[in-house]
């Protein structure tokens, strides 16, 4: 599976926040959980909305989750 | 020329399984994604190729031995065809409501819309590779009557149908299996 080119700390962050599930995480930004588990893994890019979805589940901005690493 | 049928015929053999082969290896699970259970859609994926395999097979195997008209003269091989298209494809739509049920939370994501989007290109392929193999074949078969027995006609259809719901279910698999980088 090719890696994608938007790095994220979704992993650190659910840590941080009470230990969230990646269930948890999924549910409340609008995932399935395989998604959450890709995207951890970084090998999806998510769209600009869930992007956004998933930093507001943080109280983060998309900057403060993701980072463009640049092409692969 | 029935020489050159013969070597287009090997060739074509060997092209279909080198693609094949290609394509049952791009179906391994991947090493980073070992013990990731699979989403909802995949599942359905999984459970479509299986229940069009057999379906394909039966339809196969009804043919070899009833004969291409089948549908229209022999009940027992038109009963056991639509027992197998009824209950196959009752089983998938069955398995996709106790998919939704059992999984909680969303079922479908944009990920997932993508797969779904990207499997019709590989129905679309299989969908034309059958219809060109219907026609050459049925055009040589039948070039010196000049007519066509019309059973053919719902065989290609079906075939074609059984083999369409085949080709979505692998590019979903495909999908899944090869994942989606980019999004969409």
């Amino acid at each position: 599976m090719p890696k994608a080119s938007i790095a994220n700390d979704i992993r650190r962050l659910r840590f941080e926040h009470d230990e969230m599930t990646q269930q948890e995480l999924a549910n409340r930004a609008g995932c399935t959980r395989q998604t959450i588990i890709v995207l951890e893994k970084e090998r999806y890019v998510p769209s600009l909305s869930l992007a956004f979805s998933i930093a507001r589940v943080f109280n983060k901005t998309i900057e403060e989750v993701f980072e463009y690493s640049g092409e692969e | 020329m029935a020489t050159l049928w013969i070597t287009l015929a090997v060739v074509g053999g060997i092209a279909v399984v080198a693609f094949l082969s290609r394509l049952v290896w791009s179906l391994r699970p991947q090493a980073d994604m070992a013990g990731t259970p699979p989403a909802p859609l995949e599942r359905l994926g999984w459970i479509g190729l299986g229940v069009t395999t057999v379906v394909g097979v039966g339809l196969i195997v009804i043919v070899i031995l009833v004969g291409t008209d089948f549908i229209d003269e022999n009940t027992t091989a038109r009963g056991t065809f639509w027992l197998l298209m009824i209950v196959g494809f009752g089983l998938w739509g069955a398995s996709w409501y106790v998919i939704k049920r059992r999984s909680g939370g969303v079922v479908v994501d944009e990920r997932d819309r993508a797969i779904l989007a990207r499997s019709f290109s590989v129905e679309s392929l299989i969908v034309l590779l059958m219809l060109v193999t219907w026609t050459i074949a049925l055009s040589e078969a039948f070039s010196e009557d000049g007519v066509m027995p019309i059973a053919y006609l719902q065989l290609i259809f079906w075939s074609t149908f059984v083999g369409g719901a085949f080709g979505r279910s692998l590019g979903i698999v495909m999908g899944y299996r090869r994942g989606i980088a980019v999004d969409a």
